[in-house]
C-alpha cells in the first residue's frame, strides 16, 4: 500500500507539472510554467471612464472619492499611459488589465456617473509593428 | 507473460526500489534551515502592509477560482504572522514537521489567493517547502533532535526513502530546463531578439558605464550569439544535475547563473532559493569519507562540513580516504575537502581540475 501510494504521488507531481509546463504555452497566466523573462515586450495604456451621458474621463483624474492609484497599486498597472515592459509576458500583463478594468468597475460603489471602463492599448511585441486593442469592462 | 509485460513490470520495480530506497535526509535537512529565512524574505512585503494595515484584498487583485476561501482581515493577518514564526521553527528545527508544513499551508494558501501573487520563484518556494514538508528532514540539524538527545532518548533513524529527494531533484531541474525550452522554442528568443531589446531598454540604468561598454551592451550582433548561450546554459543546468560526471560542472554554473540574475534583474528572492536548492544534489550519503587533519583545524572542518561529508578524525597531516579507498594527502586532498564544504564548494570545484589533483585521485 505504502509503495503504491508513493508511486501514486510521484507520478501525480511529476504528471502535473509537466501539464502546467506545457499549459503554459497558451494560458495567459503560466502557473508553474517557470517561463522567465519570456518577452521585450512593452505596452502603453488610455484608461478613461464612460460615463452615462457619454463622457471619456481620464481615470488619471479622481472621481467620487476613487484615485486609480490606490485601486490598482504596485504594479506597471498604477500609471498605464506610460510605456512599460511586459514583465511576464504581454498575454499576461493584458489579462491584468483586463481584470483591473473589471475589479475597478465592480469595487467603486460610490460611482453613479460611470458605465463602464475602456482601456485602449498599444502593445508592441518584442519589436514587432504596435498593435492598438480596446477592452472594455463589463457594464456597471 | 509477453516480454513487454515482463519488462514494463520491471521497470515499475527499479522505480519503486529508487523511490523506497533509505537514503540520508541531512541534505533536505541542511536545506530546511536555508528556507526558514528564505521564507521570511518572501513574507516581508506582505507582513510590511499588514503592519501599515492593508492587505491584498484593500486593492486590485484576482482569485483564480470564485470558491478559493478567503478569511477575515484579521485571520488572515494573523496567518501571515504565524507562518513567520513557523518558518524560524522550521529553521530551528523545533517541532520540524508541525513548523514546516505549517508554513508550506500558509505559504501556499497566501500564493493562491491572487493572482497578482503569483511570481516563478513563490512557485518554486512553495514547491521546496511542500517537499519538506513530507520528507522527515527534522531528525538531524535541528533542536528536535538536540532535544531528544537531551532526554536520553535514542536517536532517530535520519535516513529516510528517497522519493522526496528525487522529486525536489526534478523539480529543480525543470525549473531550469522549462525556462531554458521556452526560449529555445522562441524564435525571438534564441534568435537573439528578447535579450538585445532588453539590453536596449534597460539603456538608463547602463548609464554609469563608458559609451563604448554602452555601445557593446546594445549592439544586436552579440546577442545573436548570447542568446543561444543563455538557452544553453539553462538546458545544461537542467540536464548536468543528473549525471555525476557533469553534476559539479552543473552546480557551478547554476551558481554563477543565479547570482547573474540577481545583479541584473527584480527576481524576488529566486536567486537565493535557487542556490540552497543546489545543496539537494550532494550523494545522499554521509561520512563516508574519512578526513585526517591537525587538531588545530578540527573544529573549523566539522563545523564547515554541513552536508556532514567527511568523518573527521585527528591526525598528524592532512590527509582523505575516498570512498573508494583512495588515499590523498596536500594540496589534491585540500582541494577535495573545499569542493565538498557548501561555502568553499564553489571556489575549490575549478581546482578539481589541476592535473596534479586529477592524478591523485585516479592513483
Amino acid at each position: 500500500m505504502r509503495v503504491v501510494g508513493r508511486r501514486a504521488v510521484v507520478v501525480g507531481v511529476v504528471c502535473a507539472q509537466l501539464a502546467f509546463i506545457a499549459a503554459g504555452y497558451w494560458s495567459d497566466h503560466k502557473t508553474f510554467a517557470f517561463q522567465m523573462f519570456p518577452e521585450a515586450s512593452t505596452w502603453r495604456a488610455d484608461v478613461v471612464r464612460v460615463t452615462s451621458d457619454g463622457r471619456r474621463v481620464p481615470v488619471s483624474k479622481p472621481w467620487a472619492g476613487y484615485h486609480w492609484d490606490e485601486l490598482v497599486p504596485d504594479s506597471a498597472l498604477t500609471y498605464p499611459a506610460s510605456r512599460h515592459h511586459a514583465d511576464a509576458g504581454l498575454a499576461n500583463q493584458l489579462a491584468f488589465l483586463r481584470s483591473a478594468l473589471d475589479y475597478v468597475a465592480r469595487n467603486t460603489p460610490c460611482d453613479h456617473e460611470t458605465r463602464y471602463l475602456e482601456a485602449t492599448v498599444t502593445s508592441w511585441h518584442n519589436d514587432d509593428p504596435p498593435r492598438i486593442e480596446v477592452f472594455r469592462s463589463h457594464v456597471r | 507473460m509477453s516480454a513487454t509485460a515482463a519488462g514494463s513490470r520491471s521497470l515499475a520495480g527499479a522505480v519503486d526500489e529508487l523511490l523506497g530506497r533509505p537514503v540520508r535526509m541531512r541534505s533536505l535537512a541542511l536545506l530546511r534551515v536555508f528556507v526558514g529565512p528564505i521564507v521570511l524574505l518572501h513574507l516581508q512585503p506582505f507582513l510590511s502592509d499588514s503592519l501599515d494595515g492593508r492587505i491584498y484584498s484593500d486593492a486590485f487583485y484576482e482569485p483564480y477560482a470564485a470558491w478559493y476561501p478567503e478569511l477575515p482581515r484579521g485571520v488572515y493577518v494573523a496567518l501571515l504572522w504565524l507562518a513567520a514564526v513557523a518558518a524560524i521553527f522550521m529553521s530551528l528545527g523545533f517541532l520540524t514537521w508541525l513548523a514546516t508544513a505549517t508554513t508550506f499551508a500558509i505559504v501556499a494558501y497566501n500564493l493562491f489567493l491572487s493572482t497578482t501573487h503569483f511570481h516563478n520563484n513563490r512557485a518554486y518556494l512553495c514547491i521546496v517547502l511542500g517537499v519538506l514538508a513530507v520528507a522527515p528532514c527534522g531528525r538531524e540539524l535541528s533542536l528536535d533532535a538536540l532535544i531528544r538527545r537531551r532526554r536520553g532518548l535514542p536517536p532517530l533513524d535520519p535516513r529516510a526513502p528517497a522519493w522526496p529527494l528525487w522529486l525536489l531533484r526534478f523539480e529543480c531541474s525543470i525549473v531550469y530546463g522549462a525556462s531554458g525550452m521556452s526560449k529555445l522554442l522562441d524564435p525571438d528568443w534564441f534568435g537573439g531578439t528578447v535579450p538585445w531589446m532588453r539590453a536596449v531598454q534597460s539603456r538608463d540604468e547602463l548609464g554609469a558605464l563608458p559609451s563604448w561598454v554602452i555601445s557593446i551592451l546594445t549592439n544586436r550582433d552579440l546577442y545573436t550569439g548570447a542568446a543561444k548561450f543563455i538557452v544553453l546554459t539553462e538546458l545544461f543546468i537542467a540536464c548536468g544535475l543528473w549525471w555525476r560526471g557533469t553534476r559539479y560542472a552543473a552546480v557551478w554554473v547554476a551558481v554563477i547563473f543565479h547570482v547573474s540574475i540577481q545583479a541584473s534583474a527584480s527576481v524576488q528572492v529566486f536567486s537565493v532559493l535557487g542556490i540552497a536548492v543546489l545543496v539537494i544534489w550532494a550523494v545522499p550519503s554521509t561520512r563516508d569519507r574519512v578526513l585526517f587533519v591537525d587538531e588545530r583545524r578540527l573544529a573549523l572542518v566539522r563545523g564547515l562540513d554541513w552536508l556532514a561529508r567527511f568523518r573527521v578524525e585527528p591526525g598528524s597531516h592532512l590527509e582523505v580516504i575516498d570512498r573508494d579507498g583512495t588515499s590523498l594527502r596536500g594540496r589534491p586532498a585540500a582541494v577535495l575537502v573545499l569542493s565538498r564544504l557548501p561555502l568553499t564548494a564553489w571556489f575549490a570545484l575549478p581546482a578539481l581540475l589541476l592535473p596534479a589533483v586529477r592524478r591523485a585521485r585516479r592513483a
